[in-house]
């Protein structure tokens, strides 16, 4: 299989909109026609299939992010009964495991909107000073956090404190370097000032880790209880959590702080949410079908095409860092750029994910930003295609010329051997691990030898495999919803100014410069322009190579209406949703 | 699957060992509490052999929890990667190296930078005095981790050993010593059973009774209904051991002069089967269930994570994952005092079921 086109062919010109919009998209009509020649078709004669013609054709125009399935009549109150993957130690902190359930009870400050633009949250309205080292955020006022205490400036500004202190290494990781205090000016009028101009800071301040949490609560409560149950001003507050099995979210019946690009402000619809913990993807899916579960997360890609005539599907492709190869670019043969180079010609990468993913999930050329991150550029899709000429070609110019028996291409003796780290169940999922073996098995003819070193989530994340001696590549991504993204992974990890998320251990001043301009641009526009140039340099040195994009989806039933994926990481939200007769 | 792939091997083990505990009174105690080497004379025999073997039964238990805690710490302390690094990429959901002023805190927070023996034998003191710790994870004292989880666990294993043992009764009482058809149709049969992979065998149950017929809830939860699937699950392997130790015995016992007396007293065959020969053959069988219950205690995981039911096994899994010391560590200890504790139970249903051993 030659595939010298571009590996991906973007349906749009205009990069970032277009793809947000491809990235929140409802799976409707028009997907089961495309899709109908591939599996959907064989199933098509099913009496499922008949139901899910006659949603479909009720689902005229989905809005937003989610389908109105059959017009049937609204009822008032409920409980949603979800199913959801992973089950994180704590409801709140750092990964996007717990930005899912935080997000049900915390409110942000602003929202990010599928178009890219922030809209007002708690945060009513806001300005930068003419330096952009001053935010003040002006807060909607009579919000209550469901203790009682007010949602006021004081209380924010604790919260910046708060994770700024240790209270959240991801919130760290995008603001430390630039954060330097805020205060309150007054009850509803909140100061930050930066050290520095930071244009992806409303992005950030989007995501569930910025969630604001009652200050009181933060300063009076035990650990545990901050872990189990998180205060807020959010939809809902967190109820009974049974380990292992379930939580419980109640409806707050004060909520009047829906973001702007909510469907309705008020209260949520239903009574509670039971946000259930099913691992085992045949009972996920199965609780869905056997109408045990009224919406699941994480719908498995062998049952997306059964899901999607049946269930209203929602897909969301995660802007940020893809599910990328970073190359080790300090030790072993990827330290020469032409290896880079050739490794990433030397496989059908396109053909590697959509066999392991069945098509359901959408290769990612770019190795440093997805596809629906909002300044994502789109031109250096095509730069590193199929090509087993070139990458042969970029070898033996490295002086990789010998070839053992085995085919694997050597130099002084060295076999060209690459060590590819993966943490399988934690980081990536078998279909993730699928797509690497498909890979291992495509660069051979080049003389690739490929070593997969799936590792266990204890070892991984015990930093084991964290140093240039212990990986020639390593397999991950971060979900962002900025392309801001590439100032967490490609700052320079200096002995001064250690930056250890830099796992391709690649410093280049220029490219970081580009990223530090982008960061200082006054505009979201400008900055835009430096990140796609800085995309476009990382592409040229070929410091990561994209594999797919690290997606979010949830399928519901069909009296369940207005289950929607926020935009900045891919959240269900449930304050809209009610049910129909 | 394994774990149960072991029985053979550790089965006549168990019974001498039993066999021997349960008469000769156990020997780390002996000494102690005996200081003549010589045979005790006949007026100590009232009371000097149950306490050595109380002592005795203490001591090895002690033993065996210190062993399993010890081990448990130095594994988990050992292994590569770093503890301080784990909890912040976890919290992060990274895996990136951590710098010196971020590990700081934490490493003085939970004494990570202390030497190692020192951090055992703070664990040790705290460990003799009941205090299992507070998880790392959950920030939650593990005794409350241990206590939310264990019902459930507990509810399982007995269920499932309760399926085994119906399931392997009827199919011996029913077939054993019958025609030589049906005979080593049911023989072949537990052999298979034996061999089914536990994981495969939840997930065909999963697919045809819960899926496809709707007869049990997909998702399991702790309800009583979603007991039984899981139960199936671990309960039919276990059924194809115990059946198969259990046939040998049965089929000796049909020829035993007993159960030809009881013939010839004008008993059917049923009533043989069920009162005389039954009883007889089970010893083997009782062994195994100690062994088992603590197997399926700690193997429990299985049928928790595809049927989605809380459980230790799966907060075991969780905690082994993210190196979370305390709660792996108080796991550990609460299924070897369980192995002990069903040595101990196993011990006595020996004596209950088979009178002679109360004497000998």
């Amino acid at each position: 299989m030659t595939n010298r086109q571009p590996a991906y062919q973007p349906s749009t010109t205009d990069p970032s909109r277009s793809r947000l919009r491809n990235g929140l998209s409802v799976i409707g009509r028009s997907d089961l026609r495309t899709n109908g020649g591939k599996g959907a078709g064989r199933r098509a004669a099913s009496a499922a299939a008949l139901l899910g013609v006659l949603a479909l054709t009720a689902c005229g125009s989905g809005s937003g992010g989610s389908a109105g399935a059959a017009a049937g009549e609204k009822v008032d109150g409920g409980t949603i009964r979800y199913a959801h993957l992973q089950e994180p130690p704590c409801i709140y902190g750092g990964w996007v495991q717990q930005a899912y359930l935080s997000r049900q009870v915390l409110d942000s400050l602003v929202s990010q909107t599928e178009d890219g633009s922030i809209v007002p949250w708690l945060a009513e309205e806001w300005s930068v000073s003419e330096d952009q080292l001053t935010w003040t955020f002006k807060l909607k006022e009579g919000v209550k956090f469901t203790d009682g205490t007010p949602v006021d400036a004081q209380a924010v500004s604790d919260n910046f404190e708060y994770w700024t202190g240790g209270g959240n290494g991801t919130v760290q990781a995008y603001i430390q370097e630039y954060y330097e205090s805020s205060k309150a000016v007054d009850a509803s009028t909140l100061e930050v000032k930066l050290s520095a101009p930071y244009s992806p800071l409303l992005s950030a301040l989007s995501q569930g880790y910025f969630g604001i949490q009652s200050a009181a609560a933060l300063k009076e409560r035990t650990e545990q209880q901050n872990c189990e149950a998180p205060i807020g001003s959010g939809p809902f507050t967190v109820g009974d959590w049974k380990r292992g099995e379930s939580v419980t979210f109640q409806q707050n019946p004060d909520y009047n702080s829906a973001p702007q690009n909510a469907k309705h402000q008020g209260p949520a619809y239903v009574d509670s949410v039971v946000w259930s913990f099913v691992q085992d993807n045949t009972s996920r899916f199965g609780s869905l079908a056997s109408g045990e579960s009224d919406a699941i997360g994480e719908v498995p890609t062998v049952d997306f095409e059964t899901a999607k005539p049946q269930f209203q599907v929602q897909q969301y492709i995660t802007p940020g860092r893809p599910v990328t190869l970073s190359l080790n670019t300090v030790e072993g043969p990827f330290t020469d750029t032409k290896v880079r180079q050739a490794f990433a010609y030397s496989a059908d990468r396109k053909a590697v994910v959509d066999s392991a993913f069945l098509g359901v999930v959408p290769f990612e050329p770019n190795g440093t930003v997805s596809q629906s991150t909002p300044g994502y550029n789109a031109e250096i899709a095509g730069e590193y295609p199929f090509d087993q000429a070139k990458a042969n070609a970029l070898l033996d110019e490295a002086g990789w010329t010998e070839r053992n028996a085995d085919g694997i291409r050597t130099k002084d003796g060295q076999e060209l051997a690459i060590d590819i780290v993966f943490g399988l169940n934690s980081i990536v999922t078998t279909e993730g691990a699928t797509a690497l073996q498909n890979l291992q098995e495509q660069v051979k003819p080049v003389g690739f030898k490929v070593n997969l070193l799936p590792v266990t989530q204890a070892d991984l994340f015990g930093g084991a495999y964290s140093t240039p001696d212990s990986y020639d590549a390593q397999l991950g991504y971060w979900t962002s919803p900025t392309a801001g993204i590439l100032y967490i992974n490609f700052r320079q990890n200096t002995a001064k100014n250690p930056n250890y998320a830099n796992t391709a251990f690649y410093n280049n001043a220029e490219i970081e410069d580009l990223i530090l301009k982008a960061n200082s641009a006054p505009s979201t526009e400008e900055a835009n322009t430096f990140y796609a140039q800085a995309q476009q340099r990382l592409s040229d040195e070929a410091v990561a190579v994209g594999l797919y994009t690290q997606t979010s989806t949830v399928a519901t039933s069909q009296n369940l209406q207005d289950v929607w994926l926020e935009a900045s990481q891919g959240e269900p939200v449930f304050h809209d949703a009610y049910f129909t007769e | 699957m394994s774990t149960f792939n072991n029985v053979t091997g550790l089965l006549p083990k168990g019974a001498r060992n039993d066999g021997a505990g349960s008469t000769a009174g156990g020997g780390p105690g002996g000494a102690a509490s005996q200081p003549g080497r010589r045979p005790p004379r006949p007026n100590n025999l009232v009371t000097s052999p149950g306490l050595r073997r109380a002592a005795g039964r203490l001591l090895t238990a002690v033993g065996v929890v210190w062993a399993a805690a010890t081990f448990t710490f130095l594994i988990q302390a050992l292994l590569p990667g770093d503890r301080a690094t784990l909890l912040l990429n976890q919290l992060a959901g990274q895996v990136q190296q951590r710098t010196a002023a971020e590990l700081a805190p934490i490493n003085a927070k939970y004494g990570f930078d202390d030497p190692l023996i020192v951090q055992y034998f703070r664990f040790l003191a705290d460990l003799a005095t009941g205090n299992l710790g507070v998880s790392y994870q959950l920030h939650k004292p593990v005794t409350e981790v241990i206590g939310d989880q264990v019902g459930p666990t507990i509810g399982l294993t007995f269920a499932s050993l309760l399926v085994a043992w119906l399931i392997s009764a009827v199919v011996i009482v029913g077939t054993a010593r019958r025609s030589r058809a049906v005979s080593s149709v049911a023989s072949g049969l537990e052999a298979v059973a034996a061999g089914l992979p536990q994981y495969w065998l939840g997930v065909i149950l999963l697919v045809v009774f819960a899926l496809n017929l709707g007869w049990f809830p997909v998702v399991g939860g702790s309800g009583l209904a979603g007991l039984v699937l899981p139960a199936l699950t671990l309960g039919i392997p276990l059924a194809g051991f115990l059946g198969q130790v259990t046939r040998t015995e049965f089929e000796k016992g049909m020829d035993q002069p007993f159960a030809l007396s009881a013939r010839m007293r004008g008993m059917g065959d049923t009533g043989v089967r069920l009162r005389h020969v039954l009883r007889h053959s089970v010893l083997p069988g009782v062994t195994l269930s100690g062994w088992a219950l603590g197997s399926l205690f700690s193997g429990a995981v299985i049928a928790e994570s595809i049927f989605s039911r809380p459980g230790l096994g799966k907060v075991l899994v969780t905690a082994v994952n993210s190196r979370d010391l305390p709660v792996v560590c108080g796991i550990v200890i609460l299924i070897a005092a369980i192995y002990v504790l069903a040595n101990l139970l196993v011990d006595i249903a020996y004596t209950l079921i088979d009178p002679r051993l109360k004497n000998s």
